[in-house]
């Protein structure tokens, strides 16, 4: 039991915006009150946030542990983790070891995080690093949008069989939501191709589209209930013009939910490198009109960071582009990755666009609840980042010193110089917890109300966002403090949330042949043991009418 | 692959005695949805310096002279770039020109080409340079089609320590741990060294028999210092050890993950029961009695351990 008083509470979902009030724990869960003999932390000077949710980010399987093999040089230089009696030894960095990575979130007061990439295929892998990240709840996003059996049912039409497939799928993974990234292009780069325009049809198909994909999917999410809408990566992501292709695809999802992954990445205008500029208003503009929609930042920070996503083709491009190290994974049927080591320069123009997209998108949309604090982790920064971003946001005066230093053909490019918005505490509370809260469906989280998680960070108040941000005087956990004063005081394991939508069992004998006709592996070894997800926590779908 | 590989070539290994499963089950015979004649539509190569039991199912054989690998990596890398190419350097690999300019003719004309490479191109002459230049071959060659490669990997379950090393240590060997956090620098913390050089006062041995495969000064240091080894069986290692404990065989009589050569993981469900504990009770049997000594670290002055 627990009891902090005197702080300034910040709880949007309440419409908490400040108040001074006391907030009680008890069983790991917000309470009305609780009795005298309750410990009593005075927070006097100090403001209250429910604790951090990251919507996107990824931090374990297949990919990251790739990233990790392949930057030595980075590990060297960064920030050491020393084994004590409450802590495992780690490595920080632009891609944390899973043990740093659970105490670096906490460090900053986040305590849940939704890893938005696991192959079927791999998803055990992906669950057994996600048991060996502590303290924080975590859930994860199978991908989806160019796994051959689902594409071959969305090709035929068979949109009740595909549902049922993407359920057994879902379940098969111990997922909790579906993540498309670049539909149909990962397929296509199988054979060295990409699909750019939502109309064409994909490489090796004979009229399956990028857009009949998005539409399908979508469909089925919604029909299926899932908490979470469909996550998605849109086509041709990076490449100057695609803001069109964005349009397009937030077009082909009216009438569904969705949400938009790391749109800064998908924002940009202009014909080729040279001619790169920001389209940001065109796609905020749509956005604010259209309620259906989330999204998360993907903004980008200056430094060193390495690229990871599913989208091949995309970094094939990149890796020929900065002539760095680039690794390439393919997961048989169903997805690939690659992965290229980079470094945002605010002296090269693409990458100040950048900068600017995802502070502008974050600026622009005027509903704080529809879009989260991301930066799609590890590509557009590092995580433990994240304060630095909210500095940004807070203080336009720091905005023009940062743009100071930019060149004017930049500044020409960008909207930011006109923007004069600055973030209050409470909207800060939004996009950091309150929003990507309710964009996951996780009820129990980013708020304060009676019955909640008790997730809660305690920074203290300080006119240096970034320091303020970056060192939380306490961090709480399902009731615990973890976190105290920069030390770490316990690593409780997390929960992982896990979907179990409804599916007809006949669907495994339609499976069984296919997948064992275009896998190398058996059928009974392809699905996750519940028993293999450390401190599962099943989740209800409501299943549309 | 199975559904895509229309070119596959193997370097440096003999996969027909050392992954016999690998061409029915998984590369080469196999039909795939794209290939639908299976191993009538693959054509596959094989490159060593010796002829093995491997060049049977090969459809062109390259012997290269020993020791020559990089040499013949880096001159199909500027036949591919269409550049010069030194005849008296083609001669001495072992090939002709000839041979060289078809291969990367069948490479550019695939539509998915993939090469394993083996220990014989990785542990020879030139080791991680040659690994470094038939990835960097594979990464060149995407500019005109398709290519990956990966490597064959040793016995055991390889990959699957390699990987959890990665998400622990951020590093996949030749991990130090003695300042209390991971630190990583082959040659001088690698197994192998530390043993040559006679650094380590214990060694406790699990999945591996080094007593039969290490250099000799190696194998005489483990046999000087207290050396553990947990195995089903007895292994040359068992015998110069002072201690050997008997263990379940995972993924006959112990439940596990097995991670195959690409990573993807595997669960292990036991067909037998086995009278011995297996190897994860062991470890944790013996870390539950090393936890209740004090913490060495507690005692080391702190300034030492924050060198970075």
């Amino acid at each position: 039991m627990l009891r902090i008083t005197g702080g300034r509470v910040y709880d949007p979902a309440n419409g908490v915006d400040g108040q001074i009030r006391d907030v009680c724990i008890a069983d790991g869960r917000i309470a009305a009150a609780v009795g005298d003999g309750a410990r009593t932390l005075d927070a006097s000077g100090m403001v209250i946030f429910p604790g951090g949710v990251d919507v996107h980010t990824h931090v374990a399987g297949g990919a990251i542990n790739f990233a990790r093999a392949m930057t030595p040089e980075d590990h060297r230089r960064t920030v050491a983790f020393i084994r004590t009696q409450t802590q495992r030894s780690g490595l920080g960095g632009m891609a944390p070891t899973t043990f740093a990575t659970g105490y670096l979130y906490a460090g900053m007061g986040w305590t849940t995080l939704n890893e938005a990439a696991v192959p079927i295929l791999s998803a055990k892998h992906t669950h057994e690093e996600l048991r060996d990240v502590p303290i924080v709840d975590k859930s994860c996003c199978v991908l989806m949008a160019n796994n051959e059996i689902v594409l071959d049912l969305l090709e035929n039409g068979e949109l009740e069989r595909a549902k049922q497939v993407v359920a057994w799928q879902i379940w098969a993974s111990k997922a909790y939501g579906v993540k498309a990234v670049n539909p149909g292009g990962v397929a296509a780069w199988k054979w060295g191709k990409d699909a750019k325009q939502l109309s064409e049809t994909v490489e090796g198909y004979r009229k399956l589209t990028p857009g009949t994909i998005i539409t399908g999917l979508a469909q089925i999410i919604d029909e299926l209930g899932l908490p979470h809408p469909l996550h998605l990566h849109c086509n041709n992501l990076g490449a100057p013009g695609n803001y069109t292709t964005t349009l397009e695809s937030m077009k082909s999802l009216e009438g569904h939910r969705a949400h938009l992954a790391h749109l800064q990445y998908h924002a940009y205008g202009g014909d080729d490198w040279n001619t790169m500029r920001s389209e940001t208003e065109a796609i905020a503009d749509y956005f604010n009109a259209h309620s259906n929609l989330t999204a998360d930042a993907g903004a980008v920070l200056f430094g060193n960071t390495v690229t990871i996503t599913a989208d091949g083709p995309w970094q094939h491009l990149l890796y020929k582009l900065t002539g760095r190290k680039w690794g390439n994974l393919d997961v048989e049927n169903e997805t690939g990755c690659g992965i290229v080591p980079y470094t945002y320069r605010p002296s090269n123009i693409v990458n100040a666009v950048q900068w600017a997209s995802g502070l502008e998108l974050l600026l622009m949309i005027k509903d704080p609840w529809r879009v989260s604090l991301s930066t799609d982790h590890p590509n557009g920064a590092c995580f433990w980042r994240y304060p630095e971003i909210l500095q940004l946001l807070m203080s336009a005066d720091f905005r023009r010193d940062c743009m100071a230093k930019m060149s004017e053909e930049a500044k020409r490019r960008i909207r930011l110089p006109e923007l004069d918005r600055e973030y209050s505490l409470f909207e800060i509370a939004i996009i950091t917890s309150a929003g990507p809260a309710r964009a996951l469906g996780l009820s129990n989280k980013g708020h304060l109300g009676i019955g909640a998680d008790a997730d809660i960070a305690v920074y203290n108040q300080d006119q240096d966002i970034s320091r303020m941000f970056s060192h939380p005087r306490y961090v709480i956990k399902h009731g615990e403090i973890v976190i105290e004063e920069g030390e770490i005081r316990a690593t409780p394991l997390g929960r992982s949330y896990v979907i179990k939508p409804q599916y007809e069992s006949t669907i495994e004998e339609y499976l069984r042949p296919l997948f064992e006709d275009c896998y190398t592996m058996q059928f009974e070894n392809y699905p996750v043991e519940l028993e293999r997800v450390e401190h599962a926590e099943l989740r209800n779908c409501i299943p549309a009418e | 692959m199975r559904n895509r590989a229309d070119l596959v070539i193997y370097w440096g290994g003999n996969p027909a005695e050392c992954h016999p499963r690998h061409f029915t089950k998984y590369a080469l015979m196999p039909k795939g949805k794209h290939l639908p004649r299976g191993r009538k539509d693959r054509t596959m190569v094989l490159v060593d310096i010796r002829e093995t039991k491997s060049v049977k199912a090969a459809d062109i054989f390259l012997q290269i002279r020993p020791g020559r690998d990089f040499e013949v990596l880096t001159i199909l890398r500027a036949i591919v770039k269409g550049q010069y190419v030194n005849p008296a350097m083609v001669a001495e690999t072992g090939l002709t020109i000839e041979q060289l300019r078809d291969l990367v003719d069948r490479m550019k004309r695939a539509r998915f080409g993939v090469m394993f490479f083996g220990m014989g191109l990785s542990m020879t002459r030139g080791k991680h340079m040659n690994s470094s230049a038939i990835l960097t071959l594979a990464a060149e060659l995407n500019a005109y089609t398709k290519f990956v490669a990966m490597p064959m990997r040793g016995h055991g379950n390889v990959t699957g320590a390699d990987v959890i090393m990665r998400w622990t240590t951020g590093y996949p060997f030749g991990i130090s741990f003695d300042r209390g956090y991971p630190r990583f620098n082959p040659g001088e913390f690698s197994t192998v060294d530390l043993l040559v050089r006679g650094d380590t006062d214990a060694a406790l041995i699990l999945g591996a028999d080094p007593g039969a495969t290490m250099p000799q000064p190696a194998i005489d240091h483990l046999a000087r210092i207290p050396t553990i080894v947990l195995d089903p069986k007895v292994t040359h290692t068992s015998r110069l050890a002072r201690v050997h404990i008997t263990t379940a065989v995972t993924g006959i009589s112990a439940p596990g993950t097995g991670y195959r050569m690409d990573e993807v993981p595997l669960p292990l469900r036991p067909a037998l029961k086995s009278p011995y504990p297996t190897d994860e009770e062991v470890v944790r049997r013996i870390h539950e009695l090393v936890r209740v000594k004090p913490d060495w670290l507690v005692h080391q002055p702190r300034t030492t351990q924050q060198v970075f």
